[in-house]
């Protein structure tokens, strides 16, 4: 599990991002998939890794929000060429990981340690972290990730 | 009535793709409060103006910019926010438009309120009635009369 301040490594832009933050309740999960899928879309992802982007979407949309703080879900959105980074958070201490370990299935193990190339829990400071997600238009093998 | 902290806030690049993005949440903000069609509609043309408009007009050419969505609603209303941070509403000898964005925001919606915001940028205010078209709101003190 990495740590360090999210978005330090990654050179965003912050114009080149979608941030979106959504009150809990029935609007996160409509939301996040559909801002998840244009995106996944807009990324020229194939059909089977954009249906694996939405269901990570669903898998965040069911789990993160009972780790939200102040009852507001954030995330944030950026699409590049063959690839998607989802940014979650700032969720309350250990909500990362369990946001991840509340995403399993049996005898798969979490949806979305699976269906993503990384996952990666950041300490966001302030007592919050976040939890990345990069999908790439082609998923590595397991033993190779 | 007074409306809440907004359920959905969205900021994103000022870029003519990027209206595509809220036209499909607003979808999703649609079947999650059971949006008639024709409000939907009505909804998503007024707010994909006032983006328009933003991506058009709030920023020179080549120059980045962000574009904020709020939405908030309350039992029998929608009210959603459109804003940039760009240089604020100016005449425009050269403008691309036709004219008809502000006429049509104000036909489709309930209320509309323009805002040149002071730390610069335009806020374009839009509340929609939730209701079925043509039902007329409740009157007060009617309800539950059996009737």
């Amino acid at each position: 599990m990495a740590t360090g301040q999210p978005g330090a490594s990654s050179g965003l832009d912050r114009f080149d991002r979608t941030r979106v933050t959504v009150a809990v309740g029935p609007l996160v999960g409509p939301v996040l998939a559909r801002v998840v899928g244009i995106h996944a879309a807009r990324a020229d992802l194939p059909l089977d890794r954009l249906n694996d982007a939405v269901l990570v979407a669903d898998a965040i949309a069911a789990r993160a929000p009972a780790f939200a703080m102040d009852e507001r879900l954030p995330v944030s959105v950026q699409s590049g060429a063959g690839r998607l980074e989802l940014r979650i958070g700032p969720l309350r201490p250990g909500g990362g990981r369990l946001v991840i370990e509340g995403a399993a299935l049996p005898n798969v193990g979490s949806v979305i340690e699976r269906l993503a190339d990384t996952v990666r829990v950041r300490d966001g400071g302030g007592g919050g972290e976040y939890l990345v997600i990069r999908i790439d238009a082609t998923l590595e093998p397991e033993a190779e990730r | 009535m007074p409306m809440p902290v907004p359920e959905l806030e969205i900021t994103l690049p000022a870029r003519a793709e990027n209206v595509a993005v809220i036209r499909h949440v607003l979808g999703g903000v649609g079947d999650v409060l059971a949006l008639h069609p024709e409000v939907l509609c009505d909804v998503k043309l007024a707010v994909s103006e006032a983006c328009a408009n933003a991506v058009v007009h709030a920023y020179a050419e080549g120059q980045p910019g962000l574009l904020d969505v709020e939405l908030s609603t309350s039992p029998e209303q929608l009210e959603i926010v459109v804003r940039d941070h760009g240089r604020g509403m100016m005449p425009r000898a050269d403008s691309p438009g036709l004219g008809v964005g502000l006429p049509l925001m104000a036909g489709l919606s309930e209320s509309l309120e323009l805002t040149n915001r002071s730390d610069g940028g335009t806020e374009v205010r839009m509340c929609f009635a939730t209701r079925e078209p043509g039902v007329p709101l409740a009157a007060p003190g009617r309800a539950g009369s059996g009737r």
